[in-house]
């Protein structure tokens, strides 16, 4: 079983925090801490599996991680799970994530933290796999768009709502010189790597 | 997808404004604000549009994400659930999803919720609220929607999307109330769900099954071959359209499907086994076949697979060309550029080196396993090699095994060296050819990481010592070379005190190493010691007093001064002073008595391996074999009695010198740890035990018989032999008066002889199965009766046994008895067995008698009738005339009464030829006092037996038993 799932950035703010045994808040910002602080010290050449902290689970459980640029995803399993298909099921996860926000960025994930939640719901749900198959996901998801738009179209005149979050997102970005957080041109580091790279 | 105009311009903002927010104070600032401002939303008298409401709970999702705590939104989350537009349902379940525990008193309206978005027309309905379901599903949900589920589950006009959904909402409904989906109808039918057209709900439905087969193996059998079937058609289809993942097909179904039929054995059906293993030797095969293509996903997939039906083959243990291929694939992943390969190919080698036919193929990696434990840079995947290394450990190779894992501990990360430490010393001791070469390893263990030592390591490597007198010498002429060196630990003066205390003498003839000497190097370091060392040492000079009389007037100087008698911690107080009065008062004889060698550990468990059990429940359990297995209970208690609230009734005892438990002075040394129970006790008994006031007051009495240092209840011992048929047991009565050893049972195939031994109210036995047919006795088995009446008054605990025993071997299986109170009947000992393809089972007694709990005490005249006129109830006796069954000898009758647990009280009975006695028996937490009176009529050649005892029922069990045995 998957008892939860990560993401958080390289500075260890967490993106999605999803977990599918109950935890209380506390604790799970504990399990957040902890993860990061395990995972941080990692190179990116030793393997992608590691023993659980001590908040998780114990040695029953394992951490599979993978580390695309500035984003760690992680997914903590027990021992019925197979360590290279959870790795699999991260690539899935991330693939779809790419397609659906096109060259997904960590700002993505921010801005849409609902729509991440509901992507990982195709994937995964009560901690086991649904779906592996991307064009079905997808699918659904497209399904999921096209009912909210409908709704958006005949509840609110589209003038309103219309690009509103693109250009609350482009704002961001542009803002971004400006602030501490990541420089434009950062923004292409950001950007996960092309996936027929790796 | 383009990114859509679809969201909440608020919300963008708002996440804007806190990820321009410079600092933490700044964020924290911002974000009470903005709680401030939902709260005001939430409670203000216009009413909230669906539109709004969803927008604020979804500021306070990302709120919550940043680590902050919401307390409110969720009366309006639940609002949205009976929204009737999508997104807003969609928002409402994430957030219940997210944040809502089910305590919240807005469950129930969630229940609701949901039982109408069951009932919808709308399949997305459908989906959202068994997804929720599937997330945080309540025992309450099981009880009010858990009939809906697997309708739909099972209806043919369910879409496969909501199939996919209902079958993962059902696994977590079966999760919290299992009684309520088994039973044989929705099994045949969600078993039938493997052969569903859509991949997709194959793969749900199979983590359904997989949870479902857990609870009801049997009920679920059928699905071993549609699984089976439907992995050779994944396996052998080269195009499965969208379900190919980077040219493999279908990888987690596989995966899933061969975790599946690893909850059963083997495929009985030949044709079933036959297409499995066809399919097993095609994935074997396609590993080595050329990669079809470069990225790793590719890779990553086919080993994904790969390694789940080694896992399969290692499961199902049975064939060993599949094994050995399985090896060698997994030694070529040993070298591979990928370190997730090498440390999953070395977790499945560790499976790998456990069964006899692949366990030749897994040795040939030993280098590249050792190369790894020297060269890879990632911790975990060292460990993995550790792992493997002992597991694959052997007698020849112990030697070089060992030695590797003790060069790594000296650079071992310090969070795995008490696990490492364990490991080396088990494997030390298992493989032992030589025990010199054992005590150098644990000697070399302490000196590389004396601070990650476990108690545990020490006691052992003690206790192995005192057994074996062949290395008694040189354990103690190392221990005393270690502790010369310049810096040494704590735990090494620990082992050498010990040890130089038993065995100092074998090593004074050198003069570098003569008693002086040993004593002064000992206490050179007696003030860097902890108090728990310090304890040991004062044991040990006390020792050496004994040892060497030469000496006794340094040590009594040391014993004697004030740092020691006015201690600020009271137990080297204790020890000092009654240490100094020992040697001071006793003879040397009675010191010789008092203080001679430890006897022998009976043989038992490891305690190593118990604690490496309880460090990690990795591979332990496949390392048990015969002597090592882990503690079964064979049988306790239902319930717990109450021994508190009488014991003080019973503790009503004859002569006023009742035992008092021994008390729990031995602070620091826990009460299990074997060496310490008898090395650090004396003084506390010494204390305890007080002077018997009828008797001589003589030092031997005073010291003789209490401390546990010298065996307290001496129990004789006698052979005798036991039948199956336990009404005409002729020897069986040997045991009753007397010894504990002896052969149990004995025919031409096998042997069983028993050691027991008792203190207190607890018994240890020990009993030894020996093959002596030719052939290997298969299936063995054990299991321990009690008589209903007794099953709260005795408590069993006992050692399995291995499932097989070679010819000629020998295998010792320990009991352990507590006596909670006085029981009737013997337990009774059932072996079954096979050899030579004939099934053989007896049913034994075991020579666990009451009486063997009961302990003499002495008494005077006066003292015996007066409590002799006080048990007078009638329960309180019981009387018996009977015919001797042997000559009628005073001696020999003495012998008998003293050896079945009472005292022989001289001159208390005015006719010499009577004989009387007091004993007590000891349970756990109550004392039961027994008086005795036997008169014998040589004429008549009969014997008037009478016992009174505080406790009901308990005369009559001892008259019974004393009276077949005279």
């Amino acid at each position: 079983m998957i008892k939860a799932a990560l993401i958080f950035n390289n500075h260890g703010k967490p993106r999605l925090t999803k977990f599918f045994t109950y935890y209380t808040e506390e604790m799970q910002q504990q399990i957040i801490r902890e993860t990061f602080l395990l995972l941080s010290k990692r190179e990116d050449s030793v393997c992608n599996f590691l023993e659980g902290g001590t908040l998780i689970g114990g040695s029953d459980f394992r951490l599979v991680y993978r580390h695309y640029a500035t984003l760690y995803f992680v997914f903590c399993v027990d021992s019925s799970e197979s360590e290279l298909g959870i790795l699999d099921l991260i690539q899935v996860f991330v693939e779809t994530l790419d397609r659906c926000f096109e060259n997904v960025c960590e700002l993505d994930l921010i801005f849409h933290m609902d729509k991440v939640h509901y992507i990982l719901q195709e994937i995964v749900m009560g901690g086991m796999v649904v779906e592996t198959n991307q064009t079905e996901i997808l699918t659904h998801i497209e399904a999921q768009q096209r009912i909210e738009k409908q709704e958006a179209g005949i509840f609110k005149p589209s003038g309103r709502m219309g690009g509103a979050p693109a250009r609350a997102l482009s704002a961001a970005k542009s803002m971004a010189p400006n602030v501490n957080l990541p420089k434009l041109a950062d923004l292409q580091n950001i950007s996960l790597p092309s996936f027929k790279k790796l | 997808m383009p990114r859509t105009g679809d969201s909440m311009r608020g919300l963008a903002v708002f996440i804007a404004d806190i990820r321009n927010c410079k600092s933490r104070e700044q964020e924290k600032k911002r974000i009470n604000k903005e709680l401030a401002n939902i709260r005001s939303k939430f409670k203000g008298d216009k009413q909230l549009d669906g539109y709004q409401k969803k927008k604020y709970v979804c500021k306070l999702l990302f709120i919550f994400l940043l680590g902050n705590d919401v307390d409110f939104g969720h009366m309006e989350a639940v609002d949205l659930l009976a929204s009737n537009k999508y997104t807003e349902k969609q928002i409402g379940y994430l957030f219940i999803s997210v944040m809502m525990h089910h305590s919240n008193d807005l469950y129930k309206l969630v229940i609701q919720a949901i039982k109408n978005d069951l009932s919808s027309k709308d399949p997305v309905h459908i989906c959202l609220a068994l997804t929720c379901i599937a997330n945080i599903g309540t025992p309450e949900m099981a009880e009010e929607i858990g009939d809906e589920v697997p309708k739909i589950l099972t209806s043919p006009d369910t879409l496969h999307g909501v199939k996919k959904c209902a079958a993962l909402c059902l696994l977590r409904l079966f999760e919290l109330k299992s009684d309520k989906f088994i039973h044989a109808e929705l099994s045949s039918r969600l078993i039938a769900l493997l052969s569903d057209q859509h991949l997709g709900v194959v793969t749900s439905a199979c983590s359904l099954i997989q949870a479902l087969v857990t609870a009801n193996t049997v009920e679920y059998k059928g699905c071993v071959s549609l699984a089976v079937s439907r992995l050779s058609r994944i396996v052998s289809s080269t195009d499965l359209k969208d379900y190919m993942y980077y040219f493999i097909a279908a990888p987690w179904l596989s995966v899933k499907l061969l975790r599946l039929l690893q909850s059963y054995g083997q495929p009985t059906d030949s044709a079933v086994y036959e297409r499995l293993k066809e399919s097993l030797e095609t994935i074997l095969n396609r590993a080595t076949d050329p990669p079809k293509s470069k990225k790793i996903q590719h890779t990553n997939a086919k080993n994904a697979v790969l390694f789940e039906a080694i896992n399969l083959i290692i499961h199902y243990d049975s064939d060993a060309a599949l094994m050995v291929r399985s090896c060698n694939l997994l030694g070529g992943f040993l070298n591979s550029k990928e370190t997730n390969l090498r440390y999953l190919a070395l977790e499945s080698l560790t499976k790998l080196a456990v069964s006899d036919f692949s366990r030749k193929a897994v040795m040939k990696h030993q280098e590249t396993v050792v190369q790894a434990l020297k060269n890879e840079r990632d911790l975990s995947v060292r460990q993995r090699a550790v792992d493997l290394l002992y597991a694959m450990c052997d007698r020849d190779q112990a030697e070089e095994i060992v030695g590797e894992l003790l060069a790594y501990l000296e650079k071992a990360d310090y969070s795995i060296r008490e696990e490492l430490v364990l490991k080396i010393a088990i494997l030390a001791e298992k493989f032992a050819q030589d025990y010199k070469w054992y005590v150098d390893v644990v000697l070399n263990l302490i000196r590389i990481a004396g601070d990650y030592i476990a108690d545990e390591v020490w006691y052992r490597v003690t206790q192995i010592v005192i057994n074996r007198d062949d290395i008694q010498a040189y354990a103690a002429k190392t221990v005393f070379e270690a502790l010369q060196a310049p810096t040494c630990h704590e735990n090494m003066v620990k082992v050498g005190a010990y040890i130089l205390g038993e065995f100092g003498n074998l090593i004074a003839g050198d003069e570098r190493s003569g008693p002086i000497v040993q004593f002064k190097l000992l206490h050179s370091m007696f003030h860097l010691c902890s108090n728990q060392t310090k304890y040991i040492l004062l044991s040990t000079y006390i020792k050496l007093i004994n040892l060497f009389p030469e000496i006794k007037g340094d040590i009594e100087e040391v014993l004697g001064n004030d740092n020691q008698l006015r201690n600020s911690d009271a137990e080297i107080q204790q020890r000092a002073m009654e240490y100094t009065k020992l040697s001071q008062i006793a003879s040397s004889d009675l010191l010789a008595t008092v203080l001679e060698e430890m006897p022998q550990f009976t043989e038992r468990e490891s305690s190593l391996l118990a604690k490496l059990k309880k460090k990690s429940n990795t591979l332990v359990k496949e390392r048990d074999d015969g002597d090592n297995t882990s503690l079964q209970n064979v049988e306790l208690s239902s319930a717990p009695v109450d021994v508190g609230g009488s014991s003080l009734l019973d503790l009503e005892s004859p002569s006023g010198t009742a035992e008092i438990p021994e008390p729990a002075l031995e602070s620091g040394t826990p009460q299990d740890s074997p060496v310490l129970n008898n090395y650090s006790a004396p003084p506390a008994a010494v204390a305890a035990a007080p002077p018997a006031p009828a008797a001589e007051p003589s030092l031997l009495d005073m010291f003789g018989g209490a401390p546990p240092a010298t065996d307290p209840t001496k129990v004789q011992v006698v052979t005798g032999l036991i039948e199956c048929n336990e009404a005409a047991q002729p020897n069986f009565k040997a045991f009753i008066c007397s010894r504990n050893n002896g052969i149990l049972f004995e025919n031409e195939i096998i042997q069983i002889g028993v050691k027991s031994e008792f203190t207190g109210f607890e018994g240890k036995l020990q009993v030894f199965y020996g093959n002596k047919s030719p052939l290997p006795l298969q299936g063995f088995n054990t299991t321990l009766f009690i008589s209903p009446k007794d099953q709260p008054s005795l408590r069993l605990e006992g050692q399995k046994v291995t499932l097989l025993i070679s010819a000629g071997a020998q295998i010792p299986q320990t009991i352990k008895a507590t006596a909670v109170a006085a029981f009737g009947e013997t337990p009774l000992l059932q072996i079954s067995f096979s050899a030579a393809g004939t099934a053989h089972t007896m049913v034994l007694r075991l020579p666990l008698l009451v009486n063997k709990f009961c302990k003499g005490t002495g008494m005077g005249a006066q003292d015996f009738f007066m409590r002799w006129k006080n048990l007078n109830l009638p329960a309180q006796e019981c009387q018996k005339v009977f015919k001797a069954s042997r000559p009628m000898d005073n001696d020999l009758v003495k012998g008998k009464v003293q050896g079945f647990g009472f005292q022989v009280l001289e001159g208390v009975d005015p006719k010499p030829d009577n004989l009387v006695g007091a004993g007590i028996i000891v349970c756990e937490g109550s004392q039961v006092g027994c008086l005795l009176r036997l008169e014998p009529s040589k004429p008549a050649q009969m014997y008037r037996m009478t016992v009174r005892s505080s406790r009901e029922g308990v005369p009559e069990l001892l008259v019974n038993l004393l009276s077949q045995d005279l």
